[in-house]
């Protein structure tokens, strides 16, 4: 008996779980490389390495707070969070696009990928305004 | 017995024979028929009445066409990106090669440090400057700035240097403008251009070997130019006066600027850690001279 009701509970959280989780749309990465992060911050872990164009379901769910910064994104099997300055709803002109042949002659090792996906969380970026 | 049994088997050998042959002429037929169909001969003055055979040349021509673009995209496949591209890529690939030497891959405080810059940027007219900072967590290189893509720029400050002279929000930007000085006057790109570069950016590698040592050597000369070229007296020189002419107008930052170079002139002639900074960017007593309005230096 208490196996059962252990079961249904279990059934009914699952359900909760994947109705609540809605996809808002589908972007595209602008950065030459990233990560998607454990948690919303730039420094936290990295779930995988993503480059520029790659496109990420963002999702919205009530038991996520992703901060008005960040997105909460699903990229293949992973489900972290990437900066909203670093999503485009258009799929941007990469270098990695513009010049593929180049790109793959440069044969960057994973530690290279690691940390170029690293220096744009790293980075302090700003524009001055139009006059 | 063996009579009926030879009898049978050679009229079923005869029926085979008749349905093979029998099929065969049906296919005949049928291929005939196509021939009829298709032949275009019997049919040409009836395509060109309907004006089909301009259609099917149109569509010849349409096709030379796509294959010349394909051709084209396929070469554009094998591009060198453009000069400006080229600078942003290996200003970046440098850092992420150095990565562990710089040390930039650290947590830290939001010091505020951008929007100080932007609005010293803005109080002397700088509008529509893209910029990006990078801290290092290094003592051994103190400062940089690096060209990037689209004519912005990478500046980079140790943090380490910030905290030994305590420096404020004021004076980390006006070290930045210095920075941003020297990247706008074209001294790093002179300094560290390589003919290659020049030669081969914005070509095309089609049916040749890509030549990545364009990049190898670009790497080595930002080692040459952050480590050991630096910046010459005459660019210092420059870059002062720059600053001076700027700040001029709002006394506050010129009188910061002025005490800050005092500042970095006693700290680094006191920090052995810091004893290579004068060679990099000579110097700060020089530049101090230099905005002294009792002194003239030629």
């Amino acid at each position: 008996m208490l196996w059962w009701l252990l079961l249904l509970t279990s059934f009914s959280f699952a359900e909760t779980t994947s109705t609540d989780e809605r996809v808002v749309g589908v972007f595209y990465f602008t950065p030459l490389f990233g990560h998607v992060h454990q948690s919303s911050v730039r420094t936290s872990a990295s779930l995988t390495t993503i480059q520029c164009s790659h496109p990420l379901k963002v999702l919205e769910s009530s038991k996520v707070q992703s901060g008005k910064d960040w997105a909460y994104v699903q990229v293949a099997d992973h489900k972290g969070f990437v900066m909203k300055e670093f999503l485009s709803q258009k799929r941007p002109d990469c270098l990695q696009g513009k010049y593929p042949k180049f790109f793959d002659a440069v044969n960057l090792d994973l530690s290279e990928l690691y940390y170029w996906g690293r220096l744009y969380d790293h980075y302090i970026q700003g524009e001055t305004r139009v006059k | 017995m063996i009579t009926t049994f030879k009898a049978k088997l050679g009229l079923s050998s005869l029926l085979i024979l008749i349905s093979l042959a029998a099929f065969s002429e049906t296919e005949k037929l049928q291929e005939e028929k196509e021939l009829e169909i298709v032949n275009f001969k019997s049919i040409k003055k009836v395509l060109q009445d309907d004006g089909l055979s301009e259609e099917a040349q149109q569509k010849e021509k349409q096709i030379v066409v796509l294959k010349k673009e394909q051709v084209k995209v396929d070469n554009s496949r094998y591009q060198y990106p453009s000069e400006n591209e080229l600078w942003g890529f290996v200003s970046e690939y440098w850092l992420v090669k150095n990565a562990q030497l710089l040390g930039w891959d650290f947590v830290k405080p939001d010091y505020g440090i951008e929007v100080a810059f932007r609005t010293t940027l803005e109080k002397l007219g700088f509008y529509q400057k893209r910029f990006k900072i990078l801290l290092l967590n290094t003592p051994s290189m103190v400062r940089a700035s690096l060209p990037g893509s689209d004519g912005e720029m990478i500046l980079l400050l140790s943090v380490p240097f910030i905290r030994s002279l305590d420096l404020s929000k004021l004076e980390i930007s006006l070290l930045l403008l210095e920075d941003y000085f020297r990247m706008e006057g074209g001294y790093f790109k002179k300094g560290a251009v390589t003919d290659k570069l020049t030669k081969l950016s914005g070509t095309n590698f089609h049916e040749t070997k890509v030549d990545m040592s364009m990049v190898e050597e670009l790497i080595k000369n930002y080692d040459q130019q952050i480590n050991v070229k630096g910046y010459t007296f005459q660019q210092q020189f420059e870059v002062t006066k720059k600053m001076d002419a700027f700040l001029k107008g709002t006394p506050d930052l010129w009188n910061s600027y002025f005490k800050l170079l005092g500042k970095i002139d006693r700290f680094v002639k006191t920090n052995v850690q810091y004893k290579d900074y004068v060679k990099l960017y000579p110097s700060p007593e020089m530049q101090v001279k230099w905005l002294s309005p009792d002194e003239k230096v030629y």
